[in-house]
């Protein structure tokens, strides 16, 4: 069963949040989410563009309070 | 379509221009995209095993410094550990300062290079002047 992962970069600058979520895929397994949560705004956007471009999947991106939650599906 | 290989030639020690050589390198390099930095004049400083003061700029590096902002030696150290990155020190530059490869930051450089085998080598990539 697929199992999913939180990843705290709140505080983290560019391209922290990023970074850490690379670093956390490789622990997990195909199917596993990672969700980040992050307080820098360019995560909403460039952990999009990343998993596009690398061919993960984007479960979803919420943001409250300044805090953005960016969960990703391990594809490969 | 594979993207361009990027090469970077990092010629400035001043800290804003190392840092952002350090972003650029690291997300291109866990971005399925080869990278490849050489280091060269004031910036071989930055890369000092024993600098006692290593990153030197203004006010943005003052920020940085005050917000503890991730080391670029460190973001250089992720790109080679989740990416395609390599990382070359300017052989005029070690030359010149009379430096061994011993004197720079463990574990970061692949070795030595010319500038005539990073600029052939960059020919079918795209490059990037800091």
């Amino acid at each position: 069963m697929a199992e999913r992962t939180k990843i705290d970069a709140r505080g983290a600058f560019c391209p922290g949040p990023l970074m850490e979520l690379i670093a956390g895929l490789k622990l997990v397994d195909v199917g596993d989410e990672i969700e980040v949560l992050s307080s820098d705004k360019g995560s909403a956007t460039d952990i999009p563009e990343w998993v596009k471009k690398v061919h993960h999947e984007l479960v979803g991106v919420t943001q409250q309070e300044g805090v953005w939650s960016i969960v990703v599906r391990k594809a490969k | 379509m594979a993207a361009l290989p990027l090469y970077i030639l990092l010629c400035s020690g001043e800290h804003e221009k190392v840092h952002m050589a350090a972003m650029m390198a690291s997300v291109g390099a866990v971005s399925e995209r080869s990278v490849e930095v050489f280091v060269s004049m004031n910036a071989i400083f930055a890369f000092a095993q024993d600098a006692p003061e290593r990153y030197r700029g203004g006010a943005f590096s003052d920020l940085m410094k005050q917000k503890r902002v991730t080391d670029s030696i460190m973001l250089f150290r992720q790109g080679k550990e989740l990416g395609d990155l390599k990382m070359w020190a300017c052989s005029m530059a070690l030359d010149v300062t009379g430096w061994d490869e011993d004197r720079l930051t463990a574990d970061l450089f692949d070795g030595p290079l010319g500038l005539t085998k990073f600029l052939s080598d960059a020919e079918n990539g795209q490059f990037v002047t800091l």
